[in-house]
């Protein structure tokens, strides 16, 4: 993330008392169903290297198999596009390597803004935490180890965990939801536009209802000038989901 | 329940700012009751990340990655948000132990902050869980304190090997 480099010092300080307050009981969190129409189903399918020989096919017959229990688990897509519009704070890079070079030791918590794929809805917020792992200087760019969740406002999260490189795409494991997404499993590509400022996700979600239809939509293709348009990122009410995370 | 006993939290202010500003983080470890308070199970232990202080609600929004323990039978793993002005629910993202293949979701119910919580689990892709874990749970209220037996962890007043 180079976009903000700041220099901490090794001084750790503790808070002192802390507060106590009694907090509301009632819990906010409301989820929305929307029946939907049916979607395509889109199988995801890796391109995989074969290497030197070919291998004998592995097959596994199971006469156990019910005649029902053929067809491979649905795979829905969602596209969402994530942007730091620099009015969040993020990231934060703390440089607790103490190293001129990015170095295991530096971590990177952040939160930016996130839009539906065709960007003319806000949906919420991603926040979480990129863990230096190593600079790739012939690469120029980094691996880090990200942690973190997708908020779509009174829909639920996605939880998030995996591989964040600077230099190229990378899948990373979906670990959990709530909300509309709870039980949820799969990946989630990222594609990074510009970096660190633009990344285009396309999650490919199992295990979970039908979408509801506000959540879905024709992409925008990535290029390097996509932006929000006007309505979505003044957050007006019809360019933006029920409650969106802020 | 935090008992002001394991040095927890440990608040970061990395961010080097006088209000609570994304780049603060605080590692935590706190004790874990059953929810009917008559037995010590273990700890939960994680990260919170800051993302934002959020000054109209007088709180602050926390990316909460952590797990709880419950000593011989395995643990639990989750990750989300930590509000510290409302309830909210955190993805299961898996276990160890009978929790092992577990997802779901969790609540988190604040009852005096950041001292007293109350989770709810709803588990699924798990066996019946056992009885000891399954009492009925105390309401929670800011008085709630564990049973006597659970907080000295006397062996009736805690599951096998509880996490320490």
């Amino acid at each position: 993330m180079s976009a903000l480099r700041s220099t901490i010092s090794s001084g750790i300080i503790r808070s002192t008392s802390p507060t106590h307050s009694l907090l509301p009981a009632a819990s906010s969190f409301k989820p929305i169903r929307n029946p939907c129409l049916p979607q395509t189903h889109k199988l995801f399918t890796s391109s995989s290297n074969t290497f030197s020989a070919p291998k004998r096919g592995f097959t596994c017959k199971s006469q156990a198999i019910p005649s029902d229990n053929s067809a491979p688990e649905k795979v829905q897509e969602l596209h969402v596009y994530e942007l730091n519009e620099r009015d969040r704070g993020s990231p934060a890079y703390l440089r607790l390597s103490q190293k001129s070079v990015n170095s295991l030791g530096d971590l990177v918590p952040f939160s930016n803004k996130i839009y539906r794929g065709d960007l003319e809805k806000r949906i919420g917020i991603t926040s979480g935490i990129c863990i230096l792992i190593e600079h790739k200087p012939e690469l120029k760019g980094d691996r880090y180890e990200a942690i973190f969740s997708f908020y779509f406002g009174d829909y639920g999260h996605i939880a998030v965990q995996g591989p964040y490189l600077t230099y190229q795409d990378s899948y990373l494991a979906i670990k959990g939801g709530s909300g509309i997404f709870e039980g949820v499993s799969g990946q989630v590509k990222l594609h990074q536009i510009v970096f660190p400022f633009k990344i285009f996700y396309t999650f490919y979600l199992k295990g979970i209802g039908e979408l509801p239809e506000e959540l879905l939509c024709k992409p925008v293709d990535p290029h390097p000038a996509v932006e929000a348009v006007p309505a979505a990122k003044a957050c007006e009410p019809h360019a933006t989901i029920a409650n969106f995370t802020n | 329940m935090n008992e002001r006993d394991r040095s927890s939290p440990a608040v970061l202010k990395l961010s080097q700012k006088p209000v609570n500003s994304l780049g603060d983080l605080v590692p935590f470890t706190n004790k874990l009751y059953s929810g009917d308070l008559q037995k010590r199970v273990g700890i939960t232990a994680g990260l919170c990340v800051l993302i934002q202080h959020v000054p109209e609600k007088k709180g602050d929004r926390y990316e909460a990655i952590y797990s709880f323990y419950f000593g011989d039978y395995g643990h639990l793993s989750v990750q989300g948000p930590y509000l510290t002005y409302e309830d909210s629910y955190l993805a299961v993202t898996g276990g160890s132990g009978i929790f092992e293949g577990a997802y779901g979701q969790v609540k988190l119910h604040q009852i005096v902050f950041p001292m007293k919580l109350y989770y709810t689990f709803y588990l699924k892709g798990i066996g019946d869980l056992p009885a000891e874990l399954l009492g009925k749970p105390v309401p929670p209220s800011p008085a709630v304190e564990p049973s006597a037996a659970a907080k000295a962890t006397e062996p009736h007043g805690s599951i096998p090997n509880f996490t320490n």
